[in-house]
């Protein structure tokens, strides 16, 4: 509540410090390709924050939505030769169909059941997209993924073969995701969503249908995060199995977690921490991991509000110190 | 103002073989506060789950301002006018008591409050109800609190304001007074007579001094049943009563 008080607009408070980052951050790392990873990431992370840190829901399914977005934006542009808007656009519907689905029959249950539901749904598509090796290319990946230039009515307007114009793209979509996002929170809807997260029986007793509001998170969790799917695809020229096993699930979760539930700009710390120490460290040592399963110890056993509950507590430190 | 508003024909709830409500015709007219009373165990709880759409009843069916909502969610029994309180405070702790009753006036909207592409700013009947409400609670003072910060009494009346907010034709108030404090039930009893005058109100309660005062109709439960039904005086009078309370061997 805090958050919404000191930054009432939707283009002031932290939607400036996000314009800020998005450029700060081609500029300060190695190159564009790594803050375009680290943005896409943080839409996938801030879609699962909706979902989290807002509804109070823990999916494993993201992964799932991810790796769809992935799998059918590349299959629509390959065999289908649409262009790239229209290749994100049916990530986007299929992502926000499939994670209706998935949270209409997660949803009836609570609490670890609930957990569970998501988790066999996103190792249902894992192995769905392994066996069905003629479009998805099975364990080897679907190799050859193109990124199209930016057209309108086939004319193509704005080439995006190079790493600097694919950044802004990435960049520009995402601050529309996170404006988005925060009018979202900012909703009927979203202050809806903190009731049912609050006391889901008095949400139910004033007159929410707490199902409905469930399964609205999940629709647009899931758009979103094919969203982020369809995007890395184009990044990197392929979709690797890995887009939709168990692991990446874990992975934007733990991005959640880390950037801080709750805090939309969160997310993209969050994303930002765990893709670079995966860059740094995985060149000095394979084992990496382990130290991102202390951080991940760490954060969630002292920094309860995440790095973003850490940055806001020096902040507020800060300027009180300021005052007296 | 004698059309019943609510109305149970042979209401019943049985968990297993155990009848916790048995049989219950309860007629609660428009424009009146009706208390159900009872020992512990006689089915006043079970019988307010009914109503208000917290358990399905095993028989009989609940008329409400002459439809059938025997079989409706709890959630689908606001937008028709029915509201409770909860007996062991139930608040959405963390977020302030404005923002509380904001949600509370919305949740009336139903399907409405989906809405996901506007700002909450732009819902301004559901600030003024949460103002006009926290007014009169007297707990304008408070509108930045979180309400798990206000103190027990307060929360009781939030509690009671929570239900306000749907505007509703009926009241379901269980146990207002629950665990307050004996300074703080006057407020409380002059709360609901308030609410009395422009609300029908089905009133739960354990203190009889609350109920005493400020009952239309008394009715007294007692192992699933209705013993007694009147006026206070009557009821205070009638020997059942006393027996039912104090046990068969005072009978």
């Amino acid at each position: 509540m805090k958050r919404l008080m000191t930054s009432k607009g939707l283009f002031g408070g932290t939607t400036l410090g996000v314009v800020a980052i998005l450029v700060l951050l081609p500029l300060v790392l190695p190159s564009a390709t790594l803050a375009t990873e680290i943005v896409i990431f943080a839409m996938a992370a801030l879609a699962c924050n909706l979902l989290l840190g807002y509804g109070g829901l823990l999916s494993f399914g993201q992964g799932l939505f991810f790796g769809a977005g992935s799998y059918l934006s590349a299959i629509a542009m390959i065999h289908g030769g649409v262009g790239l808007i229209v290749a994100l656009l049916i990530a986007i519907v299929a992502g926000a169909l499939i994670a209706t689905f998935v949270g209409m029959l997660s949803i009836r249950r609570t609490g670890i059941y609930f957990v569970m539901l998501t988790l066999a749904f996103s190792q249902t598509g894992y192995f769905l997209a392994y066996t069905l090796s003629k479009w998805t290319g099975g364990d080897n990946g679907l190799l050859d993924v193109p990124r199209p230039a930016l057209g309108l009515f086939g004319f193509d307007l704005i080439d995006l073969k190079g790493a600097d114009a694919y950044y802004v793209f990435v960049a520009v979509i995402f601050l529309a995701v996170y404006v988005g996002a925060r009018r979202v929170i900012d909703s009927p809807f979203g202050s809806t969503l903190v009731a049912i997260r609050e006391n889901e029986s008095r949400a139910s007793a004033v007159g929410f249908d707490t199902r409905h509001f469930k399964m609205l998170a999940f629709t647009l969790s899931g758009a979103v995060t094919a969203l982020a799917g369809a995007l890395y695809g184009m990044l990197i020229n392929y979709v690797p199995l890995d887009n939709i096993a168990m692991a990446m699930s874990e992975n934007i979760v733990i991005m959640t977690v880390i950037g801080g539930t709750g805090s939309l700009i969160g997310s993209l710390l969050g994303a930002g921490t765990l893709v670079l120490m995966g860059d740094f460290l995985s060149a000095i040592w394979p084992r990496w991991p382990l130290l991102l399963g202390v951080l991940l110890i760490l954060i969630v056993v002292f920094l309860r509000g995440g790095l973003w509950g850490g940055v806001e507590s020096l902040i507020g430190r800060l300027t009180r110190k300021d005052e007296a | 103002m004698s059309e019943p508003l609510l109305q149970t024909q042979g209401l019943a709830l049985a968990y297993g073989g155990f009848r916790a409500v048995d049989g219950v015709n309860l007629s609660v007219k428009a424009g009146t506060i009706h208390s159900v009373i009872g020992p512990n165990g006689a089915g006043k709880t079970s019988l307010f789950h009914c109503l208000t759409g917290g358990r399905k009843p095993s028989e009989g069916s609940i008329l409400f301002d002459g439809a059938d909502i025997t079989h409706r969610p709890a959630h689908a029994r606001v937008g028709i006018g029915m509201a409770r309180s909860f007996q062991v405070t139930s608040l959405f702790q963390n977020l302030p008591v404005k923002e509380n009753l904001r949600l509370a006036s919305q949740g009336c909207d139903g399907a409405k409050a989906l809405t996901f592409w506007r700002s909450v700013a732009a819902g301004r009947a559901h600030i003024e109800r949460a103002e006009r409400v926290m007014e009169r609670l007297g707990l304008t003072a408070k509108a930045g609190t979180a309400a798990g910060d206000l103190s027990h009494g307060q929360q009781r009346v939030l509690e009671v304001g929570m239900a306000l907010c749907g505007e509703p034709k009926l009241l379901l108030l269980d146990e207002p007074t629950s665990g307050m404090g004996i300074d703080d039930i006057p407020i409380m009893t002059h709360l609901i007579a308030e609410l009395g005058k422009d609300h029908t109100v089905m009133l739960i309660e354990h203190n009889m001094g609350i109920v005493m005062t400020i009952s239309d109709t008394i009715t007294v439960m007692s192992r699933g049943q209705i013993l007694v039904e009147g006026k206070p005086e009557d009821v205070r009078a009638d020997a059942r009563v006393r027996a039912a309370y104090l046990g068969e061997a005072a009978a």
